[in-house]
């Protein structure tokens, strides 16, 4: 099976470049042919997106855009849709996830993208979502636009699919040129979402381009970096920090890097009817894209005094996710992958000989594994797939002193407890650093309008444009119907 | 053979010591004669090493339900770090090998109550595989002594190798200051000239600090034929990072010796027995032991063994390791071929997939945020 990925508008009749990235899984192939633009169609391509933007994307009102998108995503539910059966078919290859959980979470994930939706999403971020029309009258006196830049340029990352579709979708909102950069781990899902908007609304065909190149490629990243707005890049901290040292001063570069995630659970969540309940839904985090996006949760903490204990709990998490291995199967790990999970796991082993109370559980064929700690020296990540920690507490104080060190690195924090502690440790959580707490079971699913790392998603790409009262009361004076 | 041992209730370390010099001193073995041997120590390590003996508890395995070598619970070398693996009292050891240090500053030790055995294992093996058909050849050792570093293996290693089979006038040419320059462009000088094959050994990222050396000064040898090199250790985490094919070149072309009489050397120091290539004319070169050390591929998650010519984790089961565990499980990758296996480096952390951290990053950012 051959794919094509990307999305280049029209520059003229040279041949462009490819690459063929080859994806397999149980025997299923896919080859996905990804486009590999020279500097100079680099050039064109961003020329021509900068000017059809100009004049057709931001000629659009925002409702305008809104209903284009939800008419895309109206397709893009619909499972008869030949895009839709195409993301079922060639996405569970290409990043390795089991078929029915891409299903899934493709539906849960384009919900999120619906008219009202983003309408929430526009208002979360900028109250008055008129402000990217037209000027608006300001409390504090005079009027505010909120502009778009004319071009952002989007660094993907990560296997997690169709993640894109976050930052895509914002920057088109704000009615810029996108040129997109796709990751070799899942390069198609952005490209496909371009063409199904462009057959949606073809005026739109020069206003977005989707392309690829591999990560670090120096010539290519200055040429397009030099050229945008604002770079919005996602990776680790070291590909960050590379990416950064190649923008011009001037460019706003908008890192999303790597993070953690955990879970909590009160000891009023304890009880034999409720645990296991909620061990099902902190399994169901677990297993959701295997532990890959940065949502997932890397640990457990479960409070000590409930009717189960965190011991027992760690077994009915560890039941739960045995449960799952069936229904929706692990990823195949490469070799390394395997390898690093095994030595993980090993070391965990030998520390129980150690520390007698430790417990490690897993399946003969090391789908998942669950290990309990009765108390955390320090905080850990985890290898990720299916590997977690549940680890046992009696005060949130013991797990903000362990967190403090990682402020930088928090990102969601599930949490399953009473409403008072509810709205107490999340105190404390924002304190330390977290930006997202959620309830157990949507760890993975962030709602529209979230904060994204607890930034505006859309306010961080525009700037406003203000009239100062000042200029309004000035030009009475010159008005022609002066009195 | 193995009735033997039965019958002679509990063996003793000394019957252990005497019968391994003897099996090792056999030109081959059998994999029954191997059985029999890894099953006795087996037994004995089982009976007297209360952690090891826990870890094969924890591994569903006794002394009853492993019937050969293959069974033998495979020992992680991390537990050499967390864990005493050892028959004997720690105090009673002649010699503690330690690993070098680690991100959390654990070293991993091995305890040996003599060295007799390890002593024979690396003389029988080295004069086969190095030292082919010379009794004595001049070596220069690109390491620190002994005396410096009492704790290596590999400076044992190599103080029997130059002790047993190096001529009188061989020297170290390492010292506290590190590598010796002057000493060693001496050293190849007077080769050079004399026409006597000379042997030079070391790790092979001292020699990478060679070329840089041989590079600044604008020097190259034609070491006389019969000349060899050793190295061992390979060069990842140093200043420079060489692809092998690289490496054996530019070693051939710095010292003029040709990349079939490059020998590297694969050892570690929770083994007592090392592998050898014949030569690095082609890399990665077949590695392979003698015949008191079986190496078996295995899948790491199941540990079940991969088909011959897929790639796996390396378990060595080791007969000269009688005092703490035969059989360990590396972090190094191999795959099986005709005559031995492929090392095809260590297993390095996966990198993130997707936008969750993974564990390197992680222990990058924890110790970023503790200095």
């Amino acid at each position: 099976m051959r794919e094509y990925a990307g999305y280049i508008p029209h520059i003229g009749d040279e041949p462009i470049e490819t690459r063929v990235l080859t994806f397999e899984k149980n025997g299923e192939r896919v080859e996905v042919e990804v486009p590999l633009l020279t500097v100079e169609q680099l050039n064109k391509v961003i020329e021509k997106v900068k000017q059809a933007s100009a004049q057709f994307l931001k000629s659009l009102s925002v409702t305008e855009i809104i209903n284009l998108l939800d008419r895309v995503m109206e397709q893009l539910l619909d499972r008869r849709h030949p895009y839709r059966q195409k993301a079922e078919q060639v996405l569970p290859i290409v990043t390795g996830y089991d078929e029915e959980m891409v299903r899934l979470g493709l539906t849960s994930y384009f919900k999120t993208f619906r008219k009202p939706q983003l309408q929430r999403f526009l208002v979360e971020d900028l109250e008055n979502p008129l402000l990217l029309d037209d000027f608006q009258p300001r409390p504090k006196g005079g009027l505010s636009k909120a502009v778009g830049p004319d071009v952002i340029v989007h660094v993907w990352a990560g296997n997690v699919p169709a993640l894109p579709l976050w930052s895509l979708i914002s920057g088109l909102l704000v009615k810029s040129g996108n040129i997109g950069k796709v990751s070799s781990a899942e390069p198609l899902f952005a490209g496909w979402f371009a063409r199904l908007l462009v057959e949606v609304e073809p005026k739109l065909a020069d206003c977005l381009a989707v392309v690829w190149w591999k990560g670090g490629d120096v010539e290519r990243e200055r040429a397009v970096f030099g050229q945008a707005d604002v770079v919005v890049g996602y990776g680790s901290n070291a590909s960050l920090e590379e990416m950064q040292r190649r923008l011009p001063v001037t460019t706003r570069f908008l890192p999303f890097g790597h993070k953690l995630s955990f879970g909590i659970v009160s000891r009023s969540c304890l009880d034999a009817r409720k645990a296991w309940h909620v061990a099902h839904q902190a399994a169901f985090d677990i297993v959701r894209y295997d532990q890959q996006g940065c949502y997932s949760p890397h640990l457990f903490y479960v409070q000590t005094g409930g009717i189960v204990s965190p011991k027992e709990f760690a077994r009915y998490v560890a039941h739960e996710l045995n449960c799952f291995a069936k229904r929706f199967p692990r990823r195949p790990l490469s070799l390394e992958e395997m390898a690093a999970q095994a030595s993980w796991r090993q070391r965990e082993e030998l520390d129980v000989l150690v520390n007698k109370e430790k417990e490690v559980l897993g399946n003969e064929a090391g789908d998942w594994t669950v290990v309990y700690e009765p108390e955390r020296r320090e905080f850990a990540a985890s290898c990720l797939n299916r590997v977690v920690k549940i680890v046992a507490f009696d005060d949130i104080s013991q797990i903000i002193s362990e967190i403090a060190p990682y402020r930088a690195f928090l990102q969601t924090v599930g949490v399953a407890a009473s409403p008072k502690e509810l709205f107490e440790w999340a105190e404390w959580l924002g304190k330390a650093g977290a930006t997202r707490v959620t309830a157990l079971g949507h760890m993975t699913s962030p709602e529209a309008g979230w904060h994204h790392d607890g930034r505006f998603n859309l306010r961080d790409l525009v700037q406003m444009v203000d009239i100062e009262s000042a200029a309004e009361a000035y030009a009475e004076q010159f008005a022609p119907y002066v009195d | 053979m193995r009735d033997k041992w039965k019958g002679a209730g509990k063996v003793t370390q000394q019957e252990i010591i005497e019968s391994l010099l003897q099996f090792i001193n056999q030109e081959t073995s059998t994999e029954e004669e191997f059985n029999e041997h890894a099953l006795m120590l087996f037994a004995y390590q089982y009976e007297n090493n209360l952690p090891y003996r826990t870890y094969c508890m924890q591994k569903g395995k006794t002394a009853r339900t492993v019937k050969t070598w293959r069974d033998i619970p495979a020992v992680p070398i991390n537990a050499f770090k967390e864990l005493t693996l050892s028959c004997v009292s720690p105090e009673q050891a002649e010699r503690v090998f330690m690993t070098s240090g680690t991100t959390r500053g654990v070293r991993g030790k091995h305890y040996h109550p003599t060295l007799s055995v390890y002593d024979h294992s690396m003389i029988v093996n080295f004069r086969k595989r190095f030292m082919k058909e010379r009794d004595k050849i001049k070596m220069g050792i690109l390491f620190p002594t002994e005396e410096h570093m009492p704790n290596s293996s590999l400076a044992h290693y190599l103080a029997l190798a130059v002790n047993v089979f190096g001529t009188e006038d061989s020297h170290y040419l390492v010292d506290r200051d590190g590598l010796n320059m002057d000493r060693l462009l001496a050293e190849l000088e007077q080769a050079e000239q004399s026409g006597e094959p000379y042997a030079l050994l070391g790790a092979s990222f001292s020699f990478v600090h060679v070329f840089e050396e041989l590079a600044k000064r604008g020097k190259t040898f034609r070491l006389p034929e019969g000349s060899r090199i050793l190295d061992t250790g390979g060069f990842k985490n140093q200043s420079r990072e060489m692809d092998l094919d690289e490496f054996y070149d530019t070693l051939s072309a710095y010292l003029g010796v040709p990349r079939r009489e490059c020998i590297n050397m694969y050892g570690m120091t929770e083994l007592s027995t090392q592998f050898y290539d014949d030569g690095n004319e082609t890399v990665p070169s077949v590695k392979s032991g003698p015949h008191w050390i079986r190496t078996r591929v295995i899948h790491p998650l199941t540990g079940e063994e991969m088909p011959k010519g897929k790639r796996g984790v390396l378990v060595h089961c080791d007969l000269g390791n009688f005092n703490s565990v035969t059989t360990i499980l590396t972090e190094d990758m191999g795959v099986e071929t005709d005559g031995g296996f492929l090392l095809l480096g260590r297993v390095q952390g996966a990198e993130a997939k997707g936008c969750s951290m993974a564990v390197e990053e992680f222990i990058r950012a924890a110790k970023g945020t503790s200095e």
